[in-house]
């Protein structure tokens, strides 16, 4: 028979089981009523002819077996009765299923929610044609804006000129875009309607930025090059978020006009609504604006024509079969003969560095991957916890079997005494487990699609759109389906091959006549197993969880009681510099006649808002910094009376009043790690130093303030130096980039306000209060001081509970494991407990000796599980803030809460048998 | 009656193949007509025919279809394959051979050894 006759036959046979299974049953039936027949002619009587005939052709059932399997096909049909056999089982032992299943849909469910983040931010591309091909500028990721012609590591943000360059000399590059690195907020509201901006996230892109990602429009047109002009009409293209969410779909949006930032742009189109940008960040981009609109929109603070203002983003798409290396140092000559052209501008330090200033190419498929770095290191960690909570859930599942196939050796040994094949056995108790893990798994999808909402509910900003999809995509289905069914395979074929161990003879003598425990060795080492991993995590979540504490309490320098801080965007608005005394003083006015606030105050940012300003420092008196010289400073502007109102002492001299003026000296106060850093052991009170060279003598020192800390990252190293500049007062600048930035730090975007004791703020009356001095002021997160200090945890935050919750988890298995194996334990050894109380053990007895054997197994993991809490300890090194690395603390308070729950644990079944009727026991089997 | 001899494994196939040869064949039919060319000196388990008819169709020696039996039953007929026929051909000549290099075995004496 070939081949494909072999095969039709099969799926003959598969597909019309039925009517074979018949027409044998037919031929079979034939077969006897002839013989019958035969026999009745020869002269036996009808009824012993029937029976002689069924009699001499044997069983007939075993007959149709055999020939099923003459036929080949009968492994279908064997695992299709698996299968049913199985269902049957599960359905008889109800209550051991639910837990079996729901024990595994937590491990798994745990699992597979952190590998849907895991594969969002680590392992997915951009919703783009053909990521494989995008490459980008910069090995990691650079934001967001650098003045001046040296990079200290690689040029990864670039100038609008230097784009252009490097765009019309590559022409390994099929497109090459550019977009703004790190985007910015725009005030947008339609052109016609009355009421005030909207905040939203947007970015200015290049004109080929769509059509080299391959985008089409979803509704309208994608920007085009002709866009990107100058002289051409304001287009902006819309998120399909935004389309959705805030205008409902409305086709009336594409082609009317918008105003952002108070000038008027035409909506020609909306982005796919996958699409959420070039970056993958939880302030996803709502509007793209052509480059060339830069200028128009952000007028005096515009970056577009500086040579040397670096602030854009570059990607493109590399012609197929390119040598990567081969562009990459093509456009490293490329940034050097730009460099060379623009000789005459640079500072003399930078043109020491010229000859080091280099690019990179990286892949670009995953778009910038701030996301990644943040995120990549916890979600690696969070991996690690999750499948050592799989492993103990594993387990548990495996304990419960064996024990199972122990309670069922009766039934096992005499189906093998009848003839069952030992294969056919494992193959029918693992298909058990197996269908067990797929039903847990399948529950397991329901708790990790919960699960994932639940940690990017707490991950990200609520108010804003999260790009991450908590619905499981193909992958992760994958995932889940393969864990599932490799759990299964793994605690099915321990208690499958154990049960096929059984000496038939014995076991049908009577079980459990024996005291010693066969098969007892995997178990004892599961629960070992359990204990351990459980102290691993818990200690490890004591660890994080003292982390957090730390960070919370520590003092950074100012005071978080009573304070709230709004967050305004003078920018948007369109407010010209001149507008902005008045501006500042009538929401000072407005805020201050509110009941409970003591005082009202003003900062370019507060502290730990996320934002950050420096410069390089040139003190007067003092020679120039060279080259590479660390003598930079972090600075903010303030209004009068902002340091009573942040709670920031002033250690010397005074802060600014309102005696600060435009006309009067300029004024600076500084902290004290900056008279540290400048002024060494000189009373800093009346020096003179400045952030721009040849501007040495601008502000003069007139108080010192407290260290307090300002940036948001590194916690472990002291607040850097730092100097306060006063609002009232502006320095001209012949260099276009400090004057830009002199110019845009007047634009104050954090109002403090202070309350009094006891004062709450409402939210609505501080809007309230904003619009009555400035209706089209936009306004953004209104929060206390606590909360927006807390934010800068939020992933510690995350990542301590996310450990504690699985700690707590593995807690729970682990109790369930020892108070399963010690259950099983005493009923096994009933009629043991029932001889020795007859012989005369009184229940202390009893309960110690059920006591026992659970504490050994314990005690065992607990000694194992130290040392790899010790180890885990010193893993997590790094995330550690103030926490010793060897610190016994949390291994111990873990091992006592372990040894604790194992106690209550085994004390209950311990219990039970200590109050036995010993004669019963006498009578069970 | 001669004493029935015990079929060896194996034959049963051959046995059949033979008997269909002759000409299509219901299974009882098969069984009647083995006992009849063999002179009723061989007797096959009822049990083991029909395990080795489906068998052997699995294989492709032989091919079924439903028809009508002696007294209008349906009954299921078998016959031999083009493959089958040689395949009935090629065992014969084997079991021949075996026959005959068996029986010299036996015909050995001492003297010739």
């Amino acid at each position: 028979m070939t081949l494909w006759s072999r095969l039709r036959c099969w799926l003959a046979e598969i597909l019309h089981r039925s009517r074979t299974e018949s027409e044998m049953d037919a031929e079979l039936r034939f077969h006897m009523e002839a013989y019958a027949e035969d026999l009745l002619r020869s002269g036996v009587p009808r009824q012993d002819a029937l029976r002689r005939a069924r009699m001499e052709f044997g069983g007939i059932e075993q007959t149709k077996e055999q020939c099923r399997e003459a036929r080949g096909v009968d492994w279908i049909d064997d695992i299709a009765k698996d299968f049913r056999h199985a269902l049957r089982q599960l359905r008889l032992s109800l209550g051991f299923t639910l837990a079996v299943t729901l024990t595994l849909a937590l491990g798994i469910g745990a699992t597979t929610a952190i590998f849907t983040l895991v594969e969002a931010v680590l392992l997915k591309s951009l919703p783009v044609s053909d990521p494989a091909q995008l490459y980008r500028l910069g090995k990691d990721p650079d934001c967001c804006v650098r003045l001046g012609f040296s990079r200290p590591t690689e040029y990864a943000i670039v100038s609008n000129e230097l784009y252009e360059y490097l765009r019309a000399n590559t022409k390994d590059f099929e497109e090459l875009a550019a977009f703004q690195a790190g985007g910015t907020f725009l005030g947008v509201r339609p052109a016609h309607s009355a009421s005030p901006a909207e905040t939203y996230f947007g970015e200015f892109v290049s004109g080929n930025y769509f059509s080299m990602f391959g985008l089409n429009a979803y509704a309208g047109r994608v920007l085009s090059v002709a866009d990107d002009t100058p002289a051409a009409p304001p287009s902006a293209v819309m998120s399909y978020r935004v389309w959705k969410r805030i205008y409902g779909l409305d086709p009336s949006v594409i082609g009317s006009v918008f105003s952002i930032n108070d000038k008027p742009f035409t909506i020609v189109g909306v982005a796919p609504p996958d699409f959420y940008g070039d970056t993958l960040s939880n302030v996803p981009s709502d509007f793209y604006l052509p480059l060339a609109m830069e200028p128009f929109v952000k007028d005096d603070g515009s970056l577009l024509k500086l040579s040397s203002a670096g602030w854009l983003n570059v990607i493109g798409r590399i012609r197929p079969g390119t040598n990567v290396a081969s562009t990459e140092a093509q456009m490293r000559v490329e940034l050097q003969q730009w460099l060379r052209s623009h000789w005459g501008e640079m500072t003399a330090s930078e043109r020491l560095d010229l000859a080091k200033q280099t690019l990179n190419l990286g892949p670009g498929g995953a778009g910038i991957t701030t996301m990644r770095q943040q995120y990549g290191d916890w979600l690696h960690i969070l991996m690690l916890v999750s499948s050592f909570v799989l492993l103990i859930v594993c387990a548990n599942v495996a304990n419960l079997l064996l024990m199972r196939g122990m309670e069922r050796r009766q039934q096992t040994s005499l189906r093998i005494a009848l003839g069952a094949r030992p294969t056919r056995l494992v193959r029918q108790a693992l298909t058990e487990s197996i269908l067990l893990s797929l039903i847990g798994g399948a529950v397991g999808l329901v708790v990790a699609f919960l699960s994932t909402r639940m940690i990017l509910h707490f991950a990200f900003d609520t108010t804003t759109q999260v790009p991450i999809s908590a619905a499981p995509s193909l992958p992760v289905l994958l995932f889940a389906f393969g864990v599932s069914l490799i759990t299964g395979m793994i605690f099915g074929i321990g208690p499958a091959w154990l049960a096929t161990r059984v000496d038939p003879i014995e076991a049908l003598r009577g079980a459990n006549r024996a005291t010693r425990d066969a098969g007892s060795l995997p178990r004892k080492a599961l629960v070992i197993l359990q204990a351990a991993l459980s102290v691993v995590l818990l200690s490890a979540s004591g660890l994080l969880l003292q982390t957090l504490r730390n960070l919370q309490h520590e003092n950074f320098g100012f005071d978080r009681n009573y304070r709230t801080v709004i967050h305004i965007d003078p920018v948007l608005a369109g407010y010209k510099p001149t507008q902005l005394p008045a501006l500042y003083s009538g929401i000072h006015d407005s805020l201050t006649s509110l009941a409970g606030v003591a005082s009202v105050s003003f900062a370019l940012y507060s502290p730990m808002s996320g934002d950050g300003w420096s410069e390089a420092i040139y003190v007067e008196g003092k020679p120039e910094p060279g080259p590479g010289a660390d003598a930079g400073s972090g600075w903010t502007r303030v209004s009068p009376g902002f340091f009573e109102a942040i709670g920031n002492s002033i250690l010397r001299g005074r802060a600014f009043d309102d005696h600060d003026s435009d006309r009067s000296r300029h004024v600076a106060l500084i902290n004290e790690a900056f008279a540290r850093k400048f002024f060494n052991n000189e009373d800093p009170l009346g020096k003179h130093f400045g952030k721009a060279r040849g501007s040495a003598g601008d502000y003069e020192i007139v108080g010192v303030a407290k260290d307090a800390r300002y940036a948001d990252f590194d916690f472990t190293k002291p607040p850097g130096a730092f100097f306060f500049l006063p609002q009232s007062q502006s320095s001209g600048y012949s260099d276009t980039n400090a004057a830009s930035t002199e110019l845009r730090s007047h634009y104050l975007h954090d109002i403090v306000v202070r309350m009094q004791p006891g004062a709450a703020l409402a939210v609505e009356q501080v809007r309230r209060a904003l619009a009555s001095v400035a209706p089209n002021l936009p306004v953004g997160r209104i929060q206390s001081l606590d909360q927006q200090v807390e934010n800068n945890f939020s992933q510690q935050n995350l990542i301590a509970q996310l450990t504690s919750l699985f700690g707590i988890l593995a807690l729970v298995l682990a109790s369930i494991g020892i108070y399963g194996i010690t259950s099983y334990n005493v009923a096994r050894r009933t009629n043991e407990i029932g001889v020795r109380m007859t012989l005369g053990a009184d229940r202390m007895h009893v309960v110690r000796l059920v006591l026992r054997g659970a504490f050994l197994q314990v005690v065992l993991g607990l000694t194992l599980g130290i040392p790899l809490a010790i180890a885990g300890g010193r893993l997590l090194g790094s995330q550690l803030y103030q926490v010793p690395a060897g610190d016994p603390a949390a291994p111990a308070i873990a091992v006592g809460l372990l040894a604790f729950c194992a106690l209550v644990a085994s004390l209950v079944p311990a219990q039970r048998a200590a109050s036995f009727d010993p004669v019963k026991c006498l009578r069970t089997e | 009656m001669d004493e029935q001899l015990n079929l060896l494994q194996g034959t049963l196939d051959m046995l059949i193949l033979k008997a269909v040869s002759l000409g299509p064949l219901h299974g009882y039919g098969v069984l009647l007509r083995i006992q009849q060319i063999s002179k009723s000196r061989l007797e096959i388990q009822q049990g083991s025919l029909y395990p080795a008819l489906y068998r052997l169709e699995h294989q492709g020696w032989i091919t079924s279809e439903w028809g009508e039996s002696e007294n209008n039953r349906k009954a299921k007929y078998y016959r031999l394959t083009v493959a089958g026929k040689r395949k009935f051909q090629s065992e014969a000549e084997k079991w021949n051979r075996m026959a005959d290099v068996i029986a010299g075995i036996l015909r050995t004496t001492t003297e010739e050894l």
